[in-house]
């Protein structure tokens, strides 16, 4: 197991350096810079700027420094900030997604695999149906309308919960923001669950052991639980890494300083060196979550052998 | 406890009543525009958003601009379900050959191929469809190629997963033996058995399509306008929520419907496709 | 809450009282005896997006100058209503031919670290405005002063530029030509003092709030990147006994509709823009509290010089100007938030607005005019006029304008006119490559003055995105640079205005207008034309509820 972590992790150094190459090039490709189109900046104290943060390198030169530079660790500096760096900006940034979106997943988890649960071993009736019709309304609607509809609702109807903002410690601030994340993969988890359990559910092995009485909550968490949990492994996997880094639609609703938001508007403002950082991070989790997956996947199913 | 029987019959009226409501949205996308007395593109100012009004007159309601909310909504659903048949087309195909392929053949061939699947989901996705819009112009088939490239990822992770449970299973040994190797493994033994899976996830792609169109569209980078699809109604609808609700809630009615739908298909589509049942 | 009643009578007292014994004038309001405080001075306020930097020197953008406005203070600051009056420098004159000005600081201006402010301060900081080391976002700012031009462009080493501190208190000014607007250029951000020792030492960083120094009514406190920026008095800012606030915060709110939310739930208390959708049903909700007054800014298209269809070709542009009904879009798509504009300069006192003559025509009169236009350029029904209007992504009320905009055009003249929306880096790019034939243009104006505006179209401005050139034009502008004063000035620039509207080298289409919604208890601001509510003079009324 050791061995095949460390194998695993040595391999995700070329996939790292070949997910920073095409983004560089990439961002590259795109028309316009990250000073071009500044209110009226003067063309020469443009290439002045340019010049300072060697944007007037060939494309190559500029590649080499930028990998010497994260050899170090430093990831450079915001161009649209310019007095922020990017470590920075991820350092501030990343804790509060991290938070929101570990507390999203165990919410998704906790609350879906129940429900996917109950659904399957109750096909067909209102616990089935009822769930996974609001399941499909949790899928069907955009964030972008979940979470004002939400802020409405709790905070300025209720008053029962902070409108936004970000306040270290503070569970109030965390709870429309994770539930907002969470709904739509609750939603997803609960049909997944539900579709791998039916499967499982509808085994000659498993109706041999219904009829011949074997209690629900052992059937379920003893050999249902697990291969359903399989198909829930391979879907959170890569989207783990997704809500982690949070929807930027999220994160502007709530008002969170978080990094997604970043990631957008430095792609559209041509801050190359802070779309390559979260980039590289984005990378690293999806990779962190699928040697995650994977592992669990091994745990869950036995038949698998890690190769 | 249902009998099979009654199962069955559920199954299969899901099924046909949600593709009966898909292609009633789809005909009414494509007739009523042209019956109606208004179009999609001439703005009205005097009548601007409007609520729905039964009686006469515009029966949902006008849009910003007073065009009639029903006809923009119809050529939305036009838009949106030929960018989310195309484009989920294009992943499924795509992610189940690659996911199965991988998942089958193990090894280096695995490892170097979900690796490939690693590094194109860590790409970022706004200058690349940037770069695509540059080079291409805002085309609508652009739309396609940046979703369904983005979108046959998940499709291809989750069935090389599947694939590599099956690949240990006794009757995969059982057809190698008999002589059944590559291609034809994958394509009779392994794909069927994974159809089950695939169908959920595709018509779970179907809303993703549509919302990741949306969000393009939030960015200015979706469909041109005059043209909306219900992703940019959605949108624009989103940020007036509080004075005029109707534009919102009705593209996202017609949305959470057409995804109902694609689901209860998914649904009974499992039902009729999945091998073990016909064990 | 329940006492404040009589400790509000209290504070009234002392404050009325602290007026009356101040020594130099100040622009901070009074307040009469009797008005109830809130027992806690603090405003929320949100910003549409993220301050780029907190460096005076380095920011163009309107977050950024709203912080800044009440961190730092310039030689001259802006009054209540958003007039230049006496702030570091509490006197001065100019020399007879007005080339040279000689500034005088207030003895007792310190830093918030308590470090006197000098005259050296101020050299040093435009100096570093105009040091193409820097990367000022505007050094052209600058340009009435002597050499700063120059500096900017490399030619001339900073230390030659027109400023000198004549002792720690006097810093004398050298212009390149008469200014008479020289005082409203002095309140832009990029002419604030900057701390040396803090930048030398610390770098980039001198921005954080552990090394940032101002000199302003408040220091920086907090500065969570993204997400809100905290302000606290600065106890040693010369007029802090008229500073009432305890504590402001900027918000981070780039959602307008989220903004509004956070406005009724009472987390913030003077917010930045709405959209103009949602202002029929904020006016029913909200009523006085929602704020729109005419803001020095203006919303127009551009026509490229340099490319067919419009080059040469003025019976075209004249006929795609006409055919537009401004007070219709902007009362049916801006749901009249803005006002409709028909020439460059919004209205400003003491300048003679130059109505163009088809401004008086009625509707059917305007429109027959138009076509009879557009068929003198060579245009039919049978051979329509076929071109994309370039905007960037703004938001869906900016799409439909412009869609409706096309719609007139079509309606009016047969027109085929559609709408391209680009990314705002690219259609910038093909804009500054003069490669859009007609385009998206707005301004805001930096300072209360026409120049500011007529040098748009000044012949090889970068700005001038359309290209357009005619020496009458530049002309003009010279000759009104010479003049002391505004008398023969304004005329000056009023004739060219004039020239650009028969030449038909813009379409205008509104004049913006600011919006915010401000809680009624907060007090202390007034709309001004420039749209900068200095924190330092508002004050929060006691009141119930949110």
């Amino acid at each position: 197991m050791l061995r095949y972590i460390v194998r695993r992790v040595f391999e995700s150094i070329p996939t790292l350096l070949l997910i920073v190459t095409i983004a560089f090039a990439l961002l590259h490709l795109a028309p316009g810079g990250p000073f071009s189109a500044d209110k009226a900046m003067l063309p020469e104290i443009q290439h002045g700027i340019e010049a300072r943060y060697h944007l007037d390198e060939p494309l190559w030169r500029q590649y080499l420094r930028y990998l010497g530079d994260l050899a170090h660790g430093d990831l450079g500096p915001s161009f649209q900030y310019r007095n922020t760096s990017v470590n920075q900006i991820i350092a501030n940034g990343f804790p509060i997604d991290l938070t929101v979106g570990l507390c999203a997943i165990a919410l998704a988890l906790l609350v879906g695999i129940p429900i996917g649960l109950n659904a399957a071993w109750r096909h067909h009736s209102w616990w089935d149906r009822v769930p996974m019709a609001l399941a499909v309304a949790g899928i069907s609607l955009p964030v972008f309308v979940i979470a004002p509809l939400l802020v409405l609702v709790f905070a300025v109807q209720l008053h029962w919960l902070p409108a936004g903002d970000w306040v270290r410690g503070s569970i109030s601030h965390l709870l429309l923001p994770v539930l907002a994340l969470a709904l739509p993969y609750i939603a997803y988890i609960a049909r997944i669950v539900r579709g791998s359990a039916l499967e499982v559910l509808g085994t000659a092995y498993i109706r041999t052991a219904r009829a011949k009485g074997l209690p629900a909550h052992r059937i379920l968490l003893y050999h249902t639980l697990r291969p359903s949990l399989a198909a829930v492994v391979s879907f959170l996997g890569p989207t783990a890494a997704g809500i982690v880094t949070i929807s930027i639609v999220v994160e502007t609703v709530f008002g969170l300083p978080g990094i997604g938001r970043f990631f957008v508007t430095g792609a559209l403002n041509r801050d190359y060196t802070l779309v390559l950082g979260i980039t590289i991070l984005y990378g690293a989790l999806i990779i962190f979550f699928n040697l995650l997956a994977d592992l669990c996947y091994a745990w869950i199913d036995p038949r698998v052998r890690l190769e | 406890m249902n009998s099979p029987w009654r199962q069955r019959l559920h199954g299969h009226l899901g099924l046909l009543i949600a593709g009966s409501v898909l292609m009633l949205i789809a005909l009414a996308s494509l007739i009523i525009p042209a019956l109606s007395p208004y179009d999609y593109y001439t703005p009205q100012l005097e009548l601007i958003s409007r609520p729905p009004m039964l009686s006469g007159g515009h029966l949902l309601g006008t849009d910003p601009l007073g065009r009639d909310l029903l006809i923009r909504v119809l050529w939305g659903c036009r838009i949106s379900l030929l960018i989310a048949l195309l484009a989920s087309l294009i992943s499924v195909v795509v992610g189940v050959l690659w996911g199965a392929i991988a998942g089958y053949a193990g090894g280096y061939t695995d490892a170097l191929m979900m690796r490939t699947v690693d590094v194109l989901y860590s790409v970022p996705f706004v200058p690349f469809v940037i770069v695509l819009t540059m080079l291409f112009g805002r085309q609508l088939w652009l739309m396609f190629i940046a979703i369904g490239a983005v979108s046959w990822l998940d499709i291809a992770r989750i069935v090389r997963g599947e694939a590599l449970s099956l690949k240990r299973r006794e009757f995969i040994d059982a057809a190698r033996v008999s002589g059944v190797h590559g291609a034809r493994m994958i394509g009779r033994h392994i794909v069927p058995n994974l159809l089950g899976v695939v169908i959920i996830y595709a018509t779970l792609t179907v809303p993703t399509v549509i919302l990741f169109e949306a969000f393009m569209s939030f960015l200015g980078l979706g469909v041109r306008v005059p043209l909306a699809s219900l992703g940019s109604l959605i949108a624009d609808g989103a940020s007036d929520m509080q004075a005029h609700p109707h534009l919102l809630l009705v593209p996202a009615a017609v949305l959470a419907s057409i995804i109902y739908c694609f689901n209860f298909l998914g649904d009974g589509l499992r039902d009729l496709l999945d091998p073990r049942k016909h064990s | 809450m329940r006492l404040a009643g009589a400790s509000g009578l209290v504070t009234g007292f002392l404050a009325t009282l602290a007026a009356c014994n101040q020594q130099a004038p100040t622009a901070a309001p009074s307040i009469s005896v009797g008005t109830a405080l809130a027992p806690i001075q603090s405003l929320a306020r949100t910003l549409d997006d993220a301050p780029r930097s907190l460096d005076p020197q380095l920011t163009t953008d309107i977050p950024s100058q709203r912080v800044l406005d009440d961190l730092f203070e310039g030689l001259a600051t802006l009054s209540i209503d958003g007039h230049a009056v006496p702030g570091a420098a509490v006197s001065w004159q100019q020399s007879p031919d007005g080339l040279t000005w000689v500034f005088h600081l207030r003895p007792e201006a310190r830093w918030s670290n308590g470090a006197p402010l000098t005259a050296e301060d101020f050299v040093y900081s435009w100096r570093r405005e105009v040091d193409p080391r820097t990367g000022a976002g505007y050094a052209q700012a600058l340009s009435p002063i002597l050499n700063a031009l120059d500096i900017a462009l490399g030619h001339k080493p900073p230390d030659t530029l027109g400023v000198a501190a004549t002792d720690a208190h006097t810093l004398t000014v050298h212009l390149n030509a008469p200014t008479p607007y020289l005082l409203e250029l002095l309140v832009q951000n990029y002419l604030y003092p900057v701390y040396r020792p803090a930048i030398e030492r610390y770098g980039d960083d001198w921005v954080r709030p552990e090394h940032l120094v101002s000199n302003g009514a408040f220091a920086l406190q907090e500065d969570l990147i993204g997400a809100r920026i905290t302000l606290r008095p600065n106890p040693y800012y010369w007029d802090a006994s008229h500073v009432r606030l305890q504590s402001v915060v900027y918000f981070n709110m780039p959602d307008r509709a989220q903004a509004v939310l956070r406005f009724l739930a009472g987390d913030v208390q003077f917010t930045d823009s709405f959209a103009a959708s949602q202002r029929p049903w904020l006016k029913r909700v909200l009523g006085d509290q929602v704020v729109n007054a005419p803001w020095l800014g203006i919303y127009m298209l551009g026509f490229n010089f340099r490319m067919p269809p419009f080059r040469d070709n003025p019976a075209l542009r004249r006929a795609l100007i006409l055919a537009i009904d401004r007070a219709s879009l902007t009362r049916y798509v801006k749901y009249d938030m803005y006002v409709p504009a028909d020439t460059l300069m919004p209205p400003l006192v003491g300048y003679q607005p130059q109505h163009p003559a088809w401004a008086g025509l009625g509707a059917p009169a305007r429109e027959a005019l138009a076509r009879r236009l557009y068929a003198e350029a060579g245009y039919s029904p049978k051979h329509p006029l076929r071109v994309d209007i370039s905007t960037s992504v703004q938001g869906a009320d900016e799409r439909h304008y412009f869609e409706a905009v096309a719609a007139m055009w079509h309606s009016v003249l047969g027109a085929e006119v559609s709408v391209d929306e680009s990314e705002y880096k690219v259609m910038s790019q093909n804009r500054e490559l003069h490669r859009l034939p007609l385009f998206l243009d707005s301004w805001i104006g930096d300072f209360a003055d026409p120049i500011n505006f007529l040098q748009l179209f000044y012949a090889d401005s970068s700005l001038n995105y359309g290209g357009y050139r005619n020496a009458r034009f530049d002309a003009l502008l010279d000759r009104a640079a010479q003049q002391p004063d505004n008398s023969e000035r304004y005329r000056l620039l009023e004739q060219a205005e004039a020239l650009l509207n028969e030449d038909g080298v813009y379409i205008p289409l509104y004049y913006y207008s600011t919006r915010h919604l401000v809680k009624p208890y907060i007090k202390g601001w007034h709309s001004n034309l420039m749209d900068r509510n200095l924190s330092r003079y508002m004050f929060v009324l006691e009141h119930q509820g949110r």
